[in-house]
């Protein structure tokens, strides 16, 4: 999930970064999409005509939220190489830290990688916006792209820009014995109401559980509170992109009212007390360690706490609902990370070739066996997904809507309002009111430093 | 007439080999001092989105005065000057015990220095586990029943900071020992022989010959330090607590870094750099000025 996890060492491979964007990249027009590989093409097959050695440089990321991804990469550039002898494919895995910013040094120098990952939407659509990135579907075959899921998150005027490869949703895991100890029933349905979710939180304090844990150290807990929950009064993804724009204020409970039911839950010792202690992925493993009842979790992480706990004691559903809007009942299912062609490549049929190859059923079947986490592709054989709790977790992702809604604001806004907002509730340095005026601020604050960037942004919104 | 003839003459026969020689390293200095310099100065004047280039007068310097996590950001720097008296006390404490060679004092020394020489993201890692809440520093308040004192170290924005500041003492001290203890051993061994020779005792001798003689490097020390808690926290603040929660242990370097690289308004950085830059000059200054007076006055 967007730049939740590894948070380490990214400086380092920045570095390395920075000395690889230095290096120069001749420039070539692009092919049109006539000049694509012809549709109903096999995938697998060799479809770089040219023999002459080619070299694709891609800076990758995946492993933090689908742990085992970076080894089922140099297997499918293995695979690759041997059916395309002429290419050579050198893989530079990413820090999720460094992830934007290690790009946008690519970006200013117009040289660097041919292919890239970048999280859904709004970084995808800052880097485009830059001119920085080929749209895909000018290098792959519709008839491919139409079995891609979720790519609604990278089109922009017509055009995919970006290619999905897994979905990832957020579930709220629960672990059975601890709601047996404090007379907790799980929902007859899929999701409790926000009432529910309360009332058993009270049970589970009431028995000397904790009954949400998490960590929000580094602020993603909050973001995870505010794409979870925080967008149920809205009715659109277009609905926040007014009040990104500044058409309405954030402070509008529309947008911010659901930082009150937070502080109250905060507030009332729901959560445990080492959350400010604790990053993201370290609070979700108390989950795993049977210290507390509930809390958010991701298909890898529900696949780890199952392992730990027992799959008998683990159970997931989706998020309380506590909003009205149409959003209230949508998926929070979003393919994370996207992966692209560079405007600068000398070689962008070759590379959206490599990036096809990525889903060719035998790469989907290969995936799910490495990483456990579902690919966003029709094709992929769903039969594989056995374990009940991870079926559900499918379910969920992949049946009606999916708004991941951290996709739909600009970084700046997400990494000055958004993560400072929800560490002011669980930290109690902040009351809702001023997590709410936090976000009209720091809106007020990027509109004026990327007037360019309010304006895509003003586009988007319609 | 004659005499300017001759003076021409004379300049004509300057000769220019030297500046030759030293021309390629002065140029090769400039491009990579120099430049940098000018272009944070040129690009605080343009647009934030600099890659566009448009002029846009004083309004960088506008929009961070008017941001109230630039300010947020500057006050942490200053209170992280809190420490550089406190750091030069107990370095001089530290150096004059070790400098009287109590037993063991090699062992100490090495000790005190080691945190130094490691990397400031292995110290910042190591402390965020020792810091937590649960971590290893209230689990031993709590073992000794002492757990009413154990808090959220690097949690709670109000002890974010004081944390941050023990951490950076903790490394930067070892510094400051060895500077003392290396102007210590090059005291001339006369000054105290004379001083014990007239009566003086222990206390007297550090008073009137060792601290006047530490002296210039003790404001070597203070200026190093008080230029490392303005421009070089970076790497700790990162590596413990990524400026939070919520801005309360932001810094100037961590504002600059997140405006250059994350959110793509070099503008906005360049403008911080530069006063950055102006704050750290200034002490530079301050510290030749400083300099300056002593050596007129004769002293070291």
């Amino acid at each position: 999930m967007r730049r939740t996890l590894s948070r380490l060492g990214g400086l380092a491979v920045a570095s390395s970064l920075i000395l690889s964007a230095c290096g120069g990249a001749s420039t070539t027009t692009a092919p049109s999409a006539a000049d694509s590989a012809a549709p109903g093409a096999s995938a697998a097959a060799p479809s770089v005509a040219a023999s002459e050695p080619v070299s694709l440089d891609f800076w990758y990321w995946a492993e933090s939220d689908a742990p085992g991804a970076d080894k089922w990469m140099a297997e499918t550039v293995a695979e690759y190489q041997k059916l395309n002898p002429n290419v050579t494919v050198n893989v530079v895995p990413q820090s999720a830290d460094t992830l934007i910013s290690a790009f946008q040094t690519a970006v200013a120098s117009k040289s660097g990688p041919d292919m890239a990952s970048q999280w859904a939407t709004g970084p995808v659509l800052s880097f485009v916006w830059q001119d920085s990135v080929n749209p895909i579907s000018d290098l792959v075959p519709a008839d491919e792209i139409a079995h891609w899921l979720n790519t609604n998150e990278n089109t922009y005027n017509g055009k995919v820009w970006a290619m999905p490869q897994y979905l990832l949703g957020i579930g709220l895991a629960y672990n059975k014995e601890l709601f047996d100890k404090a007379g907790v029933t799980p929902p007859s349905g899929d999701r409790w109401t926000w009432d529910e979710f309360l009332a058993a939180s009270a049970k589970l304090k009431t028995a000397g559980i904790t009954p949400f844990v998490g960590g929000d150290k580094n602020g993603y807990l909050g973001a995870w509170w505010f794409a979870n929950v925080g967008g149920q009064q809205l009715d659109s993804v277009q609905d926040l992109a007014k009040a990104v724009v500044g058409e309405v204020p954030f402070s509008d409970p529309k947008y911010t009212g659901w930082y009150s039911i937070l502080e109250e839950y905060v507030k009332a010792g729901n959560v445990n007390n080492d959350v400010m202690s604790l990053d993201l992925d370290q609070g979700v493993r108390l989950f795993s360690q049977g210290k507390g009842a509930m809390t958010f979790t991701s298909d890898g992480m529900l696949a780890t706490a199952i392992k730990d706990l027992g799959a008998d004691k683990v159970g997931v559903m989706r998020p309380p609902k506590w909003g009205t809007g149409a959003l209230a009942d949508a998926g929070n299912a979003t393919q994370s990370i996207s992966h692209f062609v560079t405007s600068w490549s000398p070689h962008p049929q070759e590379a959206a070739d490599f990036l096809k190859f990525m889903h060719t059923p035998d790469r989907l079947d290969a995936w799910y066996k490495a990483t456990g986490v579902i690919a966003a592709d029709d094709r992929f054989d769903m039969s594989q997904v056995t374990v009940p709790q991870l079926q559900a977790m499918s379910k969920f992702e992949t049946t009606g809507d999916q708004v991941w809604l951290e996709n739909w604001i600009p970084p700046q806004i997400d990494g000055e309002a958004d993560l400072p907002a929800g560490q002011m509730i669980f930290s109690g340095s902040g009351t809702a009111t001023d997590a709410a005026q936090l976000w009209d601020r720091v809106q007020k604050t990027w509109a004026a430093a990327h007037p360019d960037e309010l304006t895509n942004w003003q586009q988007l919104a319609k | 007439m004659s005499a300017m003839a001759s003076a021409i003459r004379r300049r004509s026969r300057v000769d220019v080999t030297p500046y030759l020689l030293v021309a390629p390293a002065v140029a090769l200095i400039l491009l990579i001092y120099g430049y940098p310099i000018v272009r944070v100065f040129i690009d605080s004047f343009l647009s934030p989105t600099a890659a566009r280039g448009t002029t846009v007068g004083l309004a960088n310097y506008g929009f961070v005065i008017d941001d109230p996590v630039f300010w947020k950001s500057a006050g942490n720097n200053v209170f992280l000057l809190v420490g550089v008296p406190i750091m030069t006390f107990v370095a001089l404490v530290v150096a004059v015990i070790l400098f009287d060679q109590i037993r063991g004092w090699r062992l100490y020394r090495t000790l005190v220095f080691t945190p130094y020489i490691l990397a400031v993201p292995v110290i910042g890692v190591t402390f965020v586990y020792l810091y937590g809440y649960n971590g290893v520093v209230n689990e031993i308040l709590r073992a000794v029943g002492l757990g009413g004192l154990a808090q959220d170290w690097l949690g709670s924005p109000t002890l974010v900071m004081p944390s941050i500041l023990s951490v950076i003492i903790y490394r930067e001290l070892g510094f400051g020992v060895m500077l003392f203890l290396a102007r210590m051993a090059s005291i001339r061994e006369e000054l105290y022989e004379a001083a014990m020779i007239d009566g003086a005792g222990w206390w007297a001798r550090l008073r009137y010959i060792t601290v006047p003689q530490l002296r210039t490097v003790m404001t070597f020390f203070v200026v190093i330090e008080l230029i490392t808690m303005l421009s070089w926290v970076f790497a700790y603040v990162y590596s413990m607590t990524g400026g939070g929660p919520a801005f309360a242990s932001s810094v100037l370097e961590l504002y600059i870094w997140k405006y250059a690289f994350a959110y793509r308004a070099i503008g906005i950085a360049s403008a911080v750099a530069v006063l950055l830059l102006v704050a750290i000059s200034v002490l530079i200054v301050v510290q030749l000025l400083v300099r300056g007076g002593e050596s007129e006055t004769g002293e070291e």
